[in-house]
């Protein structure tokens, strides 16, 4: 398996921890391979957890070293299965913590110590005035870069500084805790808005049954808002037919009315339907998304075509700050033993059978998050309060 | 050295960019506001200001193709007003601005250095890429491109009537890119056979859409109708307060249609040059702040007049 040792972790001084550790990281990368693991939702916390363990047991004498074997195990993780990006997101938002708050205790040293050079005086003014837009700045660099003053590296800091006024093993595991708990609670943030979103006597189309999200949403809207609506369900077959029809059921059982319809009818009753509201793997910088469904994208082309609104539902932690520059890359096919049964190899015919899809910007209108509802234009806004720049790629090494 | 008295900023300006190649128009801008502030040696803020205001003005009058310089000139005024507001700093900024000249230089140069790493993912093996106008981005790109060993295919339009397809043409043959020379009218035709489209900007504005080489326009048209990526290529110096709302809502020096009796033969086809590029029709914009949708450009304005 996983033999690829951690050269950062060698010269720990407590060796025990370490390898209990390691054992935890290398079962979980084997469950990621093995696909025993799915849903985006139970891999960011379990992630989650891991990363809480292994900052635990790891020791190091400076800050970029935390950081450094941070991004390894990320690395690691998002190497183990390269489309689920639920493990790399979580990880790159703790690290927009922990950067956050090194920058906090930069600024703080340089402000204590000797601020009467006029350079630092001036970096120091330039760096308070964006203070309280620091944890929001989007990007790197602004346009102004260009005329800017010649930086102090702060790469200096990073290193030279091995002793430090906070604690930084605390503000990581907080930053753990917080997270887990923004991630427990998304679907009461999401429903919150949706109820507003659903009028009564609508048509509802969803072609992605699996998502717990937009179950949740539906059943809400109909026990709290006690609104009277029809959902239309797409089979989903061969991948998603059993869970549309336990979904189906679900919503049934709570006095909704709902009907399961064929993958093929889907443009025939189209223009019939209100609102097209869709569950997300991931979602892109560009406002682009995985969906965990195939066919997802052919329904929300279809509602594009009848100008019918696309929702799709989304927590903050399947914000993904890549960019899908090659989607084939991202879009994951199974086994074809599902659309056919094996047959003699002789027989030459090819079945594919995908099961995610991508839904590109401009075939979504809104985006229901956690925190409210976004234009996907508007996605990469949202992705930069969360996360770094420099964090984007794991791999390779840090500028 | 110029004296106080015959210092002329159009000069100076197009001085800057006859002698390096490299230099792209906001810069040249920058270079010389910074000399016209050496030479003047302004004393007061006031001072400043307007003589800032006033080089601008003249700079931007003189020159006929000035969306791009102007960016430079508001970028650099900016900079220059945030100093004197914010910090009362007035003279430290100047004396960086002065002995920093070349710095800018080379930092726009690293822009494009830093652009061909962001955009390289956007280049894969096999592509067919459309390039219309000769960009300074752009050819980074793809020189990047090819030094990684991507094998990639481009089709250069000749963006007439200038000759910048032509010698878009040459600089890639001479990489070893292997390209092919269209007339302009054929886009339509080869618009099917191409992966994505990839053009330079001489400005960019507030709305995210794009002041370039004419013909920009009706490339993306036709690859926005074939369902192509259409992707810019730009430094962000290049971002201008600008929001044109049609093709045609541009600071020209003439009419965009002249229908009056012309005899000379060479004024025949000095029609507008540029033509602005609707945000529309552009997939996304890869700069040196990373690759932005066209809405993130009015951010990045904002974030830098109004913070």
């Amino acid at each position: 398996m996983s033999s690829q040792s951690m050269p950062s972790l060698v010269h720990n001084n407590n060796p025990h921890a370490v390898t209990e550790i390691e054992v935890s990281i290398d079962s979980f990368i084997a469950k990621l391979k093995r696909r025993q693991i799915s849903g985006s939702y139970i891999i960011a916390l379990e992630t989650l957890q891991l990363l809480k363990r292994f900052i635990s047991a790891v020791r190091w004498s400076n800050v970029n070293e935390l950081i450094a074997q941070i991004r390894e195990l990320g690395n690691r993780l998002e190497k183990a299965n390269p489309t689920a990006f639920g493990c790399g997101n979580v990880i790159k938002r703790i690290l927009a913590v922990l950067r956050d708050e090194i920058e906090e205790d930069m600024r703080e040293s340089i402000n204590a110590g000797s601020s009467t050079s006029a350079s630092a005086a001036n970096l120091n003014d330039r760096n308070s005035t964006i203070g309280n837009a620091t944890q929001a700045e989007p990007l790197i660099a602004s346009m102004f870069n260009l005329l800017q003053k010649p930086e102090q590296n702060s790469q200096d800091f990073y290193e030279s500084k091995s002793k430090t006024k906070t604690d930084f093993r605390q503000v990581v595991i907080q930053a753990i805790k917080d997270l887990i708990d923004e991630i427990k609670n998304i679907d009461d943030g999401i429903q919150q808005i949706a109820i507003d979103l659903i009028h009564d006597h609508e048509i509802l189309l969803t072609p992605t049954p699996e998502s717990k999200t937009v179950l949740k949403f539906l059943i809400r809207a109909r026990e709290r808002a006690n609104r009277t609506f029809t959902v239309l369900v797409t089979e989903g077959f061969p991948n998603n037919t059993q869970n549309a029809h336990d979904f189906a059921k679900k919503l049934a059982q709570h006095d909704i009315e709902t009907i399961i319809i064929p993958d093929s009818a889907v443009f025939a009753l189209m223009s019939r339907v209100g609102k097209v509201i869709i569950g997300t793997k991931t979602v892109f910088i560009n406002g682009g998304s995985i969906v965990s469904s195939a066919g997802v994208s052919s329904v929300c082309e279809c509602a594009r075509e009848f100008k019918t609104p696309v929702f799709a539902v989304a927590g903050l932690y399947k914000l993904s700050p890549l960019y899908p520059f090659n989607v084939e890359k991202f879009v994951e096919f199974g086994g074809s033993q599902h659309i056919l049964p094996r047959m003699d190899p002789r027989n030459r015919l090819d079945t594919i059978n995908k099961i995610t899809d991508y839904v590109p910007p401009e075939n979504i209108d809104i985006y229901i998050t956690n925190i409210g509802g976004f234009a996907p234009s508007f996605i990469y806004r949202i992705a930069w309060d969360n996360y770094k720049q420099i964090d984007v790629h794991l791999d390779g090494k840090q500028k | 050295m110029p004296t106080t008295d015959d210092f002329d900023i159009t000069e100076t300006y197009l001085k800057f960019l006859e002698e390096d190649s490299e230099m792209t128009m906001p810069i040249a801008a920058i270079e010389a506001l910074v000399t016209l502030v050496r030479v003047k040696n302004p004393t007061t803020a006031a001072e400043v200001i307007n003589l800032i205001k006033s080089g601008a003005e003249v700079l931007v009058k003189s020159i006929p193709n000035s969306v791009s310089l102007r960016a430079g000139c508001d970028i650099f005024m900016r900079f220059v007003l945030r100093n004197l507001h914010l910090y009362g700093d007035w003279e430290s900024t100047k004396q960086h601005l002065i002995e920093n000249g070349q710095l800018f230089v080379s930092r726009a140069k690293l822009s494009r250095e830093k652009i061909a790493e962001i955009g390289i993912d956007f280049v894969s093996d096999d592509d067919i890429i459309l390039v219309h106008g000769y960009s300074r981005a752009v050819a980074s790109l793809l020189t990047h491109a090819a030094n990684r060993f991507i094998r990639f295919r481009c089709i250069v339009t000749e963006a007439r009537p200038t000759s910048q397809g032509k010698q878009f043409y040459e600089f890639l043959q001479e990489k070893g890119i292997p390209v092919t020379l269209i007339v302009d009218s054929a886009v339509g035709l080869i618009i099917d056979k191409v992966n994505k489209v990839f053009v330079g900007a001489e400005g960019v504005a507030e709305s995210g859409g794009i002041i370039n080489r004419v013909g920009t326009y009706s490339v993306s048209v036709l690859a926005h109708n074939a369902k192509k990526p259409f992707y810019v290529v730009t430094e962000s110096h290049k971002f201008v307060r600008m929001f044109p709302l049609a093709a045609d809502d541009l600071p020209m020096d003439r009419k965009i249609l002249d229908f009056s009796r012309i005899d000379s033969e060479a004024s025949l086809l000095s029609g507008p040059t540029i033509d602005y590029t609707a945000q529309e029709y552009i997939t996304a914009l890869i700069t040196d702040l990373g690759v932005l949708t066209p809405s993130a450009v009015s951010e990045e304005l904002i974030k830098m007049w109004y913070d």
